[in-house]
């Protein structure tokens, strides 16, 4: 049954071989260059309060750094591309499209080709039960799926060590996808690409399995993983664990203003003595704890009027300077750095359980209802 | 001796329709059996089940006194030679051999071998290039290569050309002489199944019409000819399987317990695909009579 197993996925695991080493390559070539940006930045041997200086420091040379040193721009990227930003998005999309491509590609497959042309009637009356042929199936395949997404995070966990633990650091360069609990970025680092290979996998078996037709169930693969990955970031992962509060002076939160129309739009973006803080929501309130919907009226004359201002007459520090003299502060809801491994834990082991769940109902489905 | 094929108030039913209807079969060893019946009649419904590539809706059945696929020793005991004769197109001939010996314990290479030799088959040779003849026998080769006790065939000669036909029975049938293996085989045509098999079950309707060893079914039937009269009027212990009737005579179609002894009669005997096609358009019939009065009570 292994040999089998091995003989119909060859192919498809060559693929995935070559796909490994051509990231591999890519990340292996462009990665003298920022590991020498690093140890000479200064930011490698950082302590304490300098660091979140020099890590700033180092992403802003990061991202306009000439690649290979010469000194023409690369004239491959356009103008205004970074080859660094690339490699690291590229690398982080790849991790979050690896789990959906073994879905559809070898999970679909898997059971639904054994149906449509009818080989299924071939194996499954070998000397060999269903319940052994779909173990062994999945289970190989399974780990296979697992092992590409993995082989993929660990290579970009390797690569971009520097940037991730400067955006750690508290370095804000907004084209580094944010922090490591932003949704691309979370999905992407740690265990949790393992939950989503697992997952994404046994979903493609499972849809296979009940259309019974490769192409619609890779197509049904591909759009519940799609949701999966857009609802668990907005609507679940926030809740997973019991969220902090806190409240404290608009100043310490870095709240900003995205607009002058309404005191809803001040958002904190960082919460004082938790660096590196997952922010889930934040909103003025008063010295009461009440929420605070509207500016008081002496801010909103500093602020000008609403629509005429267009956030250039007025500026957003004395709107908040104003609001401070009121009395009036920031609450914020979030998830604590510390509370990043808890999370990647629950959030892994939701999907490992998912999958489990599915592959038991395919057991339970070739072998009691039909073939 | 243990039955191949022991079916008690079988059914299965798709979507609302039933495949098969309250099949009870006793099918006893040693024989090559016959599955004749129209397209959809069942035939592969019920080699399904007997393999146990689907479950039953209703009743049992148990093949060499096992219930089908509910292990690796009762899988053994069984190949399968399904509709279409599946194989992997990406497969050689000789991983399709490596298959059959890594998923069967009694795997008998020598036999496999041999088989592909006597066909001329290229071993490197992709499954997907073979003609159809060719992909039946790599097929038969592989349910026979397990050394089963029963061999389940499938309309396995359906899609080949006339001279690959009758290569194929040929070959079944020596092999057959010696393996001494139980066969189970379908088709729709009777032409096909004439030759080889020595027991036959007639599935029309989705029901069994008549099972039983080729022999006692033609000497249990005759064809009665002479003048007009009504079906109704026949002896005891004969009933009528077809007539059809002209101004002034009646030919007839029975199945007669003892001889026939009315002087009226002139009684011949039936070739077994008169039988079966008797049996087919009573079925036929039935089914008809059925819309009929549905039409009558709408």
């Amino acid at each position: 049954m292994i040999w089998l197993t091995w003989r119909q996925f060859r192919a498809q695991a060559v693929t995935a071989v070559a796909a490994l080493a051509l990231f591999a390559i890519l990340l292996a070539v462009t990665h003298p260059q920022l590991a020498s940006l690093y140890a000479t930045s200064g930011f490698a041997g950082c302590q304490g309060g300098s660091c979140e200086q020099l890590a700033d420091t180092f992403l802003g040379q990061l991202s306009n750094l000439t690649p290979f040193g010469g000194p023409q721009a690369f004239r491959l990227l356009p103008a205004g591309a970074n080859l660094y930003v690339i490699v690291y998005t590229v690398g982080l999309l790849f991790i979050l499209i690896a789990p959906a491509i073994t879905g559809v590609f070898w999970g679909a497959p898997l059971i639904a080709r054994e149906f449509e042309t009818g080989t299924g009637r071939l194996t499954w009356n070998q000397s060999v039960t269903r319940a052994r042929w779909l173990t062994v199936k999945l289970a190989l395949t399974g780990a296979a799926a697992m092992a590409v997404t993995e082989g993929f995070s660990l290579l970009q966990a390797w690569w971009a060590a520097p940037i991730s633990r400067a955006i750690d650091l508290g370095g804000s360069v907004s084209v580094f996808s944010g922090s490591r609990f932003s949704p691309l970025t979370f999905a992407a680092g740690g265990i949790a690409p393992l939950g989503y290979a697992a997952f994404g996998f046994a979903l493609g078996v499972t849809a296979g399995l009940l259309i019974r037709r490769a192409v619609p169930a890779m197509a049904l693969t591909l759009a519940v993983f799609a949701a999966v990955q857009v609802v668990m970031p907005l609507w679940i992962r926030p809740h997973l664990l019991p969220a902090d509060q806190t409240t404290a002076a608009i100043a310490a939160t870095h709240a900003t203003f995205s607009d002058f129309s309404g005191t809803s739009a001040l958002t904190a973006t960082a919460v004082p003595g938790q660096p590196g803080a997952w922010i889930l929501s934040s909103g003025p309130v008063n010295a009461a704890g009440q929420p605070v919907s509207t500016l008081p009226a002496a801010c909103a004359q500093t602020a000008g009027s609403p629509v005429a201002s267009g956030g250039t007459t007025a500026s957003p520090n004395s709107v908040q300077r104003c609001l401070a003299g009121h009395g009036i502060r920031e609450a914020v809801r979030y998830q604590p750095a510390s509370h990043y491994w808890p999370l990647q834990l629950t959030e892994t082991a939701i999907f490992l359980v998912l999958a489990l769940g599915l592959a038991g109902f395919c057991f339970w489905w070739l072998d009691r209802r039909q073939a | 001796m243990t039955a191949v094929i022991e079916a008690e108030g079988l059914g299965k039913r798709y979507r609302g329709r039933w495949a098969l209807t309250d099949c009870t079969l006793s099918v006893p060893a040693g024989h090559v059996v016959g599955l004749v019946g129209l397209n959809g009649a069942g035939k592969t419904t019920l080699l399904n089940l007997a393999t146990g590539m689907l479950a039953p809706t209703t009743g049992t059945i148990e093949v060499l006194g096992g219930r089908p696929a509910a292990g690796p020793a009762q899988l053994a005991k069984v190949g399968y030679l399904a509709q279409d004769a599946p194989v992997y197109p990406g497969l050689s001939v000789a991983d399709h051999l490596r298959l059959g010996a890594r998923l069967n314990p009694g795997w008998d290479d020598p036999l496999a071998r041999r088989r592909i030799d006597q066909l001329d088959l290229d071993p490197g040779r992709k499954a997907g290039k073979l003609s159809g003849g060719q992909r039946a026998q790599l097929a038969l080769t592989l349910a026979l290569g397990k050394r089963p006790e029963l061999l389940i065939l499938d309309e396995p000669v359906a899609s080949l050309d006339p001279l690959a036909r009758r290569e194929f029975l040929q070959d079944l049938m020596e092999t057959v002489a010696e393996e001494q293996v139980n066969i189970v085989l379908s088709s729709h045509l009777i032409s096909d199944l004439e030759r080889v098999c020595d027991y036959l079950i007639v599935l029309a309707d989705s029901r069994v019409q008549i099972a039983g060893p080729v022999d006692e079914l033609l000497a249990a039937h005759r064809l009665l000819s002479g003048p007009r009269r009504e079906e109704g009027r026949l002896p005891a212990g004969m009933q009528v399987v077809s007539g059809s009737h002209t101004d002034r005579q009646s030919t007839l179609l029975v199945r007669a317990d003892g001889p026939v002894l009315d002087p009226a009669w002139t009684v011949s005997e039936v070739g077994l695909e008169d039988l079966v096609l008797a049996y087919m358009k009573q079925a036929a019939g039935r089914g008809r009579h059925g819309h009929r009065h549905l039409e009558a009570l709408t």
